[in-house]
């Protein structure tokens, strides 16, 4: 089941074309890798997913991403919705300088996704289950986020992402600020979560790609050089430049 | 070679040592500037929070006094205090002809009935008796008791005579000259007799500036701030006003206050002299102080901040509200305070507003006329009597101690609530 159909991406920032003629489609309940250089364009890409780049007062997005046979770029898009179905997840963990319980339960709040006290309870409850952070926190639920260490922010992250049920979740090198022990448990997360989820992961590691992906899309210099499945491009990639990079030649 | 690298290093630890030096006598001498300025401002001023009264026994002859037998209290009111108020000053020296009466009359301040007046509504069985009552000495007196004037100068260069003195050291050797903690400092407003000037109209007139400035310029500067911020476009026309905010923050603040005269007097017709005006125009001055800090603190919550938000589905203005804004607060805070403490010690554009008006009642509202701590300084330093020149640092003194608290309050602020970035 294809969940996300990109059809013709094109990113500028001011009169710098960043993303050329991106066709990418994702799979639901998959886990979808990109890869690349810095500066590919990769991320531009994920943030075009939940319109991240709105933010960004230069820039400018063409083309179609269709999610739900919906064009999220069209204007009767409302990015407030498409956030709540579509969760991010950053670089550097980003929990608010709140209490481990109102980081979880914001999302929820804003959108009006509990009706009493134990309901918000439950979700706070649930969404840090799944993001396997429960047990470490649950005796200090009221204390500060970002009290926490940089694996476990990150899973608080995480948690906070999955607790407006959303159908899609982003991740922009989610592990690149954490070390190798908090980094597997991500992974770990991240399989464990595409039950329900389909996730979009962009990484430098061609390790993690490979170890947490099904499928995999190589960007270079803004373009989508390859993409299928995580197999395939690993071990019997079309195109030069993926069998470079992937062998490590360049990037 | 190597002789030659010695030397550097030689020559590098010289220049550090040097520049360590230059660092500390800089430090010193600002710290000693300081300290002469503050002993200078003490040793002025601590004698006026002391205050000389004259014990004088009063006799309160209810015949002079023209009063009926067993008076009401409203006939105590109305009773005449003047005679005998003259006649237990006379009565000093009884050898004193006309002219020393009335030398000895001024021996105490203006308002001696007044003090007499209160004695007795306080205790009506006085009537007919002899009580020793405090009255406040005149400023000059209370300078010489002080030792703050120079007894040597020639009699008809002082404004104390021969005779006033003679009186008065006589009464010290008896022990009736007593020297109090002067309350009436801080509790009356502003007299033309320097022995009952106090600050409290002055005092009130700055707290209720103070409160107009901060009710207007707060709102207006953080919406202002957070709007440029957070919402408005990145372009010229942002940068022209950024621009013209920063110069608003260099315009000289009389500058502000021919505004204040030549618009909210002549145009509006607000009432001249009121902390209402002073308080607007202040807030002129106040609000880029507060924008610039609303909007430095604003800048510096990280866009992951808001990130985060956004990528949770909030909106702008609830990323806004819920997030950056909070944030920024101890940052605005602080900012808005030093901007008021600004204002407290602002003098030129209230003066030009007519807040230099002498006024002798304690202003109740911000409509009432009123001067201003700062103001006061200046009028009282303009004042030829002696019994103001230890006011006028008294008066700085209380200035300097609200600006030193309101500084300390906007640190506390910044650094208690301050969020640390992990």
């Amino acid at each position: 089941m294809i969940k996300i159909n990109s059809k013709n991406v094109d990113v500028y920032y001011g009169k710098k074309q960043a993303l050329f003629n991106i066709n990418l489609d994702i799979e639901e309940n998959q886990v979808t890798a990109l890869i690349g250089p810095s500066g590919c364009g990769k991320s531009t890409f994920l943030r075009c997913l939940n319109r991240m780049n709105d933010v960004i007062d230069i820039c400018r997005v063409k083309g179609q991403i269709i999610i739900n046979d919906f064009d999220i770029n069209d204007k009767s898009c409302d990015v407030v919705r498409l956030r709540e179905k579509i969760g991010m997840v950053f670089q550097k963990p980003n929990p608010f300088p709140k209490t481990i319980y109102e980081n979880i339960s914001y999302g929820p709040t804003i959108h009006g996704m509990a009706q009493s006290k134990n309901e918000m309870d439950e979700i706070v409850e649930t969404s840090l289950k799944k993001a396997a952070l429960w047990e470490e926190v649950k005796d200090r639920l009221h204390e500060p986020g970002t009290g926490l260490s940089g694996g476990q922010q990150q899973r608080l992250c995480i948690a906070r992402a999955i607790s407006v049920k959303p159908e899609v979740i982003l991740m922009d090198e989610p592990c690149s600020a954490l070390d190798p022990i908090a980094t597997a448990q991500i992974e770990e997360l991240i399989d464990e979560l595409k039950k329900d989820h389909t996730i979009i992961i962009v990484t430098h590691s061609m390790a993690q790609a490979a170890r947490v992906s099904q499928n995999t899309g190589f960007f270079h210099l803004g373009e989508l050089i390859e993409h299928g499945s995580t197999d395939k491009i690993f071990k019997n990639p079309e195109n030069k430049k993926t069998q470079d990079y992937i062998t490590g030649r360049f990037g | 070679m190597n002789k030659n690298k010695e030397q550097l290093l030689n020559k590098r630890y010289k220049a550090e040592k040097r520049f360590r030096l230059y660092g500390q006598s800089a430090i010193f001498m600002a710290l000693l500037f300081l300290t002469i300025f503050i002993f200078k401002i003490f040793s002025t001023g601590y004698s006026a929070f002391q205050k000389t009264w004259l014990i004088v026994p009063v006799t309160f002859d209810a015949e002079l006094m023209m009063l009926e037998q067993n008076p009401s209290k409203e006939d105590l009111k109305d009773a005449d205090y003047y005679d005998i108020a003259l006649k237990s000053m006379a009565d000093l020296d009884p050898n004193a002809n006309e002219d020393q009466e009335n030398e000895l009359k001024r021996m105490v301040s203006y308002f001696f009935e007044r003090e007499i007046k209160r004695e007795l509504l306080n205790d009506p069985s006085l009537i007919g008796k002899t009580k020793d009552v405090y009255l406040t000495a005149s400023d000059d007196l209370d300078q010489v008791f002080k030792g703050n004037y120079p007894r040597d100068l020639p009699e008809d260069q002082r404004r104390v005579t021969d005779y006033q003195l003679k009186i008065f050291d006589q009464l010290v050797e008896l022990g009736k000259v007593e020297s109090k903690f002067n309350l009436s400092f801080f509790t009356y407003p502003d007299s033309r007799e320097a022995e009952l000037a106090g600050i409290a109209s002055s005092f009130m007139g700055s707290i209720f500036s103070i409160l107009v400035c901060l009710m207007i310029a707060f709102p207006v500067a953080v919406l202002a701030a957070i709007y440029l911020e957070e919402f408005a476009p990145k372009n010229r026309f942002t940068d022209f006003i950024e621009v013209n905010i920063n110069n608003l923050a260099a315009v000289p603040s009389i500058v502000f206050g021919l505004l204040g005269l030549g618009i909210l007097l002549a145009v509006f017709q607000l009432p001249r002299s009121t902390p209402l005006v002073g308080g607007i125009t202040l807030s002129l001055m106040t609000l880029p102080t507060i924008i610039i800090a609303c909007r430095a603190s604003l800048k510096a919550v990280p866009p992951s901040i808001r990130e985060a938000a956004l990528a949770m589905g909030a909106s702008k203005m609830q990323t806004t509200m819920h997030h950056t804004v909070p944030l920024s607060m101890p940052g605005t805070l602080s900012g808005t305070i030093i901007g008021l403490a600004q204002a407290l010690g602002e003098t030129a554009p209230l003066i030009l507003i007519g807040m230099v008006a002498f006024v002798n009642t304690i202003p109740g509202s911000p409509l009432d006329p009123a001067a201003s701590l700062p103001v006061q300084i200046y009028i009282w330093a303009e004042s030829a009597e002696r019994g103001f020149v230890e006011k006028v640092s008294a008066c700085i003194m209380v200035l300097l101690g609200f600006l030193i608290i309101m500084n300390l309050f906007a640190q506390i602020i910044r650094h208690k609530f301050e969020k640390k970035w992990s």
